[in-house]
């Protein structure tokens, strides 16, 4: 049994608590105990001491006048108050000169043996022995320490009950939380928890919990969405699709008729295929994939390959191309050029035909890279500006081209940038419409040639 | 050419056959791994095409064992678009790899490319110097001609003609001709390739009475005489 057995805050404290009084209570105990162990001993050593003391005296009157049985009625005498006393008087090795009549405990004493000056018989001296019956000081010890070891337990008790009480009290607003937390459901992640009766220590803990549910509830609602948009994105094509089939099928019809509609069905199937392809990627990246960066010599040089790309449908539009500044980056090429592509194909989309497209390539400050691709052409509404980004977000619903364009490519620009640990940006005045991303530059050298391909 | 197809999905596996048949392969079926594996172990074909899950054996584990005493090359399929997948694929042995869904025409076009750099005797002198009808380009010297005229083409434009002209009457499909002619490998939202194909059409095939450039809805492009 590794697992402690005591799992609960509120019983380990108590526990912790009673145990913790009684070694307190018992060193207190302890201490009285001994302080009053020690002064009775004292007090005991004393009285022997006085009555040594007083015996010598008889005695030495007693060779004086030379009268053993004055001695003994004196000794007799003096003995009468002391029932707690035994004195024995040895002057050879025989018989005891004297001995008095009150009756040795064999339990508690204290002995004091010593020598007395006595000549008598030959002798030259007398051992005295005088013993002490401690008897009731002993009871006194026991009743002491019986109290003493009582009063620590119940007091320790009483104190890991109060203790046990308290520490409830305390943890109140923690199973308060619990039950809190126990009616939050997943289809309820807009409930908060309420931390208004919680103590300060566990402010942050609630704070920290509801931010976290915050975050889950944006997260669940934009999945929510999501899956709303890519049902809807998906069903349109569908729609066609079987309904185009159902109608070739319905009649027999020529060859050139059946291809046709073939054909059309698989240029649909084939913007199924992108959605889903593009869709994955997102989710992939939202899924925290990063860009794996590899070494570029220019940005420019990477920018000029996505407008050759580009170049018969700028020819097209009579559109000039620029790129302006340039850097030597690390960055996923094949990722930037792809957001680089949807930028420029938005751009072409967009511009006023005969004008210029600008590719920017600049450095923003701290260790941040913008690219960014411009061009003149209508302005985009500026409370549109930051829904550009959204997925399947269409600036106008009954825009030319829709099908063509699902509406994912600036949500795959704004993956790319986050997957650099940038963001996307946008703006719009005056005509001028200028969209691109932010990238974190690692070992960039930002280079100023102008470079136009 | 002999190819083995292993794919668990049998709609799937009976169009690759047909579609392998007619474009001119010897083709066999396995639909699990364990048939799978015993097929290419025993047969002796050109090259496999492999469905990364499957039943029995899953596809990697095919890869590995007969890795062990063969070199056929393999092209895997996937329905799993992570990059890291694919690189234990590439590990793995395998010489290729296309992600599900992908066109038909890509599938034979990648074919095509492994079992050429399989046996490349074949291919070794290419022509520099391709014919179409009154149409001539020439690759060394990278001009065009029609009818004894000179096309005016820009760089893309005639590194668009000339793998048209290569590849004459194989149909192309337009992620292809991004791949080939400017190495953008993904599926953008563009239709540049179709303005690029419409541009360079005005410049070879619509002065001239003679189509030779087609459309092909739904597939891509192809370049080839047909009979008015």
């Amino acid at each position: 049994m590794s697992r402690p057995t005591v799992r609960s805050l509120g019983r380990r404290l108590s526990w912790w608590l009673a145990l913790q009084t009684l070694i307190g209570l018992g060193t207190v105990c302890a201490a009285v105990y001994a302080v009053a162990a020690m002064s009775l001993s004292n007090r005991q050593a004393e009285s022997l001491t006085q009555k040594q003391a007083l015996i010598r005296h008889v005695l030495a009157e007693a060779e004086a006048d030379r009268d053993l049985g004055e001695l003994k009625h004196r000794l007799d005498d003096f003995l009468l108050g002391h029932e707690d006393l035994t004195l024995t008087l040895q002057a050879g090795a025989d018989v005891p000169l004297y001995r008095s009549s009150t009756v040795e405990s064999a339990l508690a004493k204290r002995v004091s043996t010593f020598e007395v000056p006595f000549a008598w018989q030959g002798a030259r001296s007398i051992r005295a022995t005088l013993t002490l019956d401690a008897r009731s000081d002993a009871q006194l010890l026991q009743r002491l320490a019986i109290t003493l070891v009582g009063a620590a337990a119940v007091g320790a008790a009483l104190v890991s009950f109060g203790g046990f009480r308290l520490v409830r009290r305390g943890l109140a607003p923690v199973r308060d939380l619990v039950e809190q937390t126990r009616h939050l459901a997943a289809d309820s992640l807009r409930q908060r928890l309420d931390g208004s009766r919680q103590p300060e220590e566990l402010q942050p803990l609630v704070e920290q919990f509801n931010a976290l549910l915050q975050r889950l509830n944006q997260a669940y609602e934009q999945l929510e969405g999501f899956n709303a948009d890519v049902a809807h994105e998906l069903c349109t094509p569908l729609t066609t699709l079987i309904s185009a089939t159902e109608l070739a099928l319905r009649k027999t019809r020529g060859v050139e008729e059946m291809r046709e509609v073939l054909g059309s069905n698989l240029e649909e199937l084939r913007r199924l295929a992108g959605i889903v392809h593009d869709m994955l990627f997102l989710s992939h990246a939202d899924r925290g994939a990063t860009a794996r960066r590899e070494p570029t010599a220019s940005l420019a040089s990477l920018a000029a390959t996505v407008v050759e790309y580009h170049e018969a449908a700028f020819e097209e539009a009579s559109l000039k191309v620029e790129i302006v500044g340039d850097a030597a980056c690390e960055v996923d090429v094949a990722l930037v050029r792809r957001a680089l592509s949807n930028l420029v194909g938005n751009a072409t989309r967009y511009a006023t035909p005969a004008s210029a497209v600008r590719i920017e390539i600049s450095e923003i400050g701290a260790g941040q890279m913008r690219i960014a691709v411009v061009n003149q052409g209508q302005a985009i509404a500026s409370e549109q500006i930051p829904r550009l980004f959204d997925r399947f977000y269409r600036g106008d619903s009954a825009r030319r081209d829709a099908d063509a364009h699902h509406g994912l490519g600036l949500a795959i620009v704004a993956a790319i940038a986050r997957m650099h640990g940038g963001r996307p940006v946008a703006q719009s005045e005056g005509g001028i419409t200028s969209i691109g991303m932010t990238l974190v530059a690692e070992r960039c050298t930002p280079t100023t040639r102008p470079c136009t391909p | 050419m002999k190819l083995l197809v292993v794919e668990d999905e049998v709609k799937l596996a009976e169009y690759l056959r047909k579609g392998l048949t007619e474009s001119g392969y010897v083709v066999d079926v396995a639909h699990d791994g364990i048939d799978g594996l015993h097929l290419a172990m025993e047969g002796n074909y050109d090259l496999l095409v492999l469905d990364s899950m499957l039943p029995g054996i899953d596809g990697l584990a095919l890869l590995a064992a007969l890795r062990r005493s063969k070199h056929t090359p393999v092209l895997m399929l996937t329905a799993r678009v992570h990059v890291d997948d694919r690189v234990r694929g590439l590990q793995g042995g395998a010489d290729d790899y296309l992600t599900k869904p992908f066109a038909f025409t890509e599938l034979t076009a990648r074919i095509q490319v492994l079992l050429r750099r399989a046996a490349p005797s074949q291919s070794a002198s290419e022509p520099t110097l391709l014919r179409i009808a009154d149409l001539e380009v020439d690759l060394l010297r990278r001009k065009a001609v029609r009818a004894g005229q000179r096309l005016d083409l820009t760089a893309k434009e005639f590194s668009l003609l000339a793998l048209l002209m290569r590849r004459q009457g194989e149909v192309l499909s337009r992620t292809e001709l991004a791949a080939q002619v400017w190495d953008m490998n993904y599926d953008s939202e563009t239709n540049v390739v179709e303005v690029a194909i419409r541009r360079l059409r005005n410049k070879f095939d619509a002065p001239f009475e003679q189509v030779l450039l087609h459309t092909v809805r739904g597939m891509g492009y192809v370049l080839e005489e047909r009979q008015p």
